[in-house]
């Protein structure tokens, strides 16, 4: 009995050192992006700084090497399952345009407004900010007005169609931040928007 | 709650004109802090500690630049930060919010964190697209840059 006891304890230890003894207790490890890219990071310790740009790769954060290891999905599996599972849901931005100098959605953009109230109540409460925006027509200042009237009027339709929100910013960046880049004193469709961003 | 900034600040001045015990309402809400994100998930055991107060994490809980977040052995927790960082925990978990600005029109950025014990699992925002040497997540023995990116931490002691 005592001996198979100390068999079964060996297997078991030799099991968990198949996938625990080749990687240190503390590590970083570089994962592609949700957008289907991989960036990189700069690891400093005591050992020096490391540069990591190949997605599953890895590099000791408790001091032993500043060389990275490759990370088997297993490994990752086991350490970080909890971690990815409570990954809240990625923030989305839609945009909306305007007719000419009114905070009157585009025909197009009516519709499109029916998908944010779709998303927003999918999502349940979100921390949500509206962000008016104006082409470069006209005065600045007004342009600020403007985009202010914008991003009010859909933060009312929000309200009237009873989305329930953890917290609602709305701003204006006026001309200020234009998407399509123009001179001053151009109409361009693209440029009379909201931005929602649902976080 | 629906709220502009405006309203904000009006509730603010109404807080502060409050008398003494009418203001405790609104206690959960530290006086100096603005929300930097709010927690999105919650589950088993996981905290926010504010002004070294710990409290139930709950969905829609907001977090401030010098909370804290804990979980214990069956908890796990995620919080999304207004600049779009996704940050998620997992069981025996221990971050600290040591600095965040998000002003992108003043090319005000920063973003600090320090992560003492257990996983996360980070998805850089805006912070670190605009201005990538503005993010940096401490662990006890090192420091990671983030250049744009997904990645996994482990801390064990």
């Amino acid at each position: 009995m005592p001996f198979s006891f100390l068999r079964g304890l060996t297997l078991v230890l030799l099991a968990l050192c198949a996938t625990g003894c080749a990687t240190p207790k503390s590590y970083v490890v570089l994962m592609e992006s949700p957008d289907g890219t991989t960036g990189a990071i700069v690891v400093e310790t005591a050992n020096g700084t490391t540069r990591v740009d190949k997605k599953m790769d890895a590099v000791a954060l408790d001091g032993k090497s500043a060389k990275t290891f490759a990370v088997e999905p297993p490994r990752i599996e086991q350490d970080f399952s909890a971690a990815l599972k409570a990954q809240p849901a990625l923030p989305i931005t839609f945009r909306l345009y305007f007719e000419t100098g009114t905070a009157n959605l585009t025909k197009a953009s009516k519709a499109d407004f029916q998908n944010v109230l779709t998303t927003l109540r999918e999502r349940g409460p979100s921390a949500v900010s509206v962000i008016g925006h104006t082409d470069t027509e006209g005065k600045s200042k007004w342009n600020e007005q403007i985009g202010l009237k914008r991003a009010t009027a859909i933060a009312e339709m929000f309200k009237k169609e009873g989305i329930k929100v953890i917290e609602l910013v709305v701003t204006s960046h006026g001309e200020s931040n234009l998407l399509v880049k123009t001179p001053d004193d151009t109409p361009e469709p693209r440029n009379r928007r909201v931005e929602i961003i649902v976080r | 709650m629906f709220m502009t900034r405006k309203a904000t600040q009006w509730l603010f001045i109404l807080c502060m004109t409050l008398p003494f015990g009418t203001a405790a309402t609104f206690a959960a809400e530290p006086a100096a802090g603005k929300a930097i994100g709010y927690v999105m998930k919650a589950e088993g055991d996981a905290s926010v500690i504010v002004d070294g107060k710990a409290q139930p994490a709950t969905v829609g809980m907001p977090v401030f630049v010098g909370s804290s977040i804990k979980t214990a052995a069956n908890g796990a927790l995620g919080v999304t930060l207004e600049d779009n960082t996704l940050m998620s925990f997992g069981p025996n978990s221990q971050l600290s919010f040591d600095a965040f600005v998000y002003q992108p029109s003043e090319q005000n950025l920063k973003l600090s964190a320090k992560i003492t014990h257990g996983t996360l699992n980070y998805i850089s925002g805006v912070i670190a697209k605009l201005k990538p040497e503005a993010v940096e997540i401490n662990t006890p023995t090192g420091t990671i840059g983030v250049r744009g990116t997904h990645f996994l931490v482990k801390v064990d002691g």
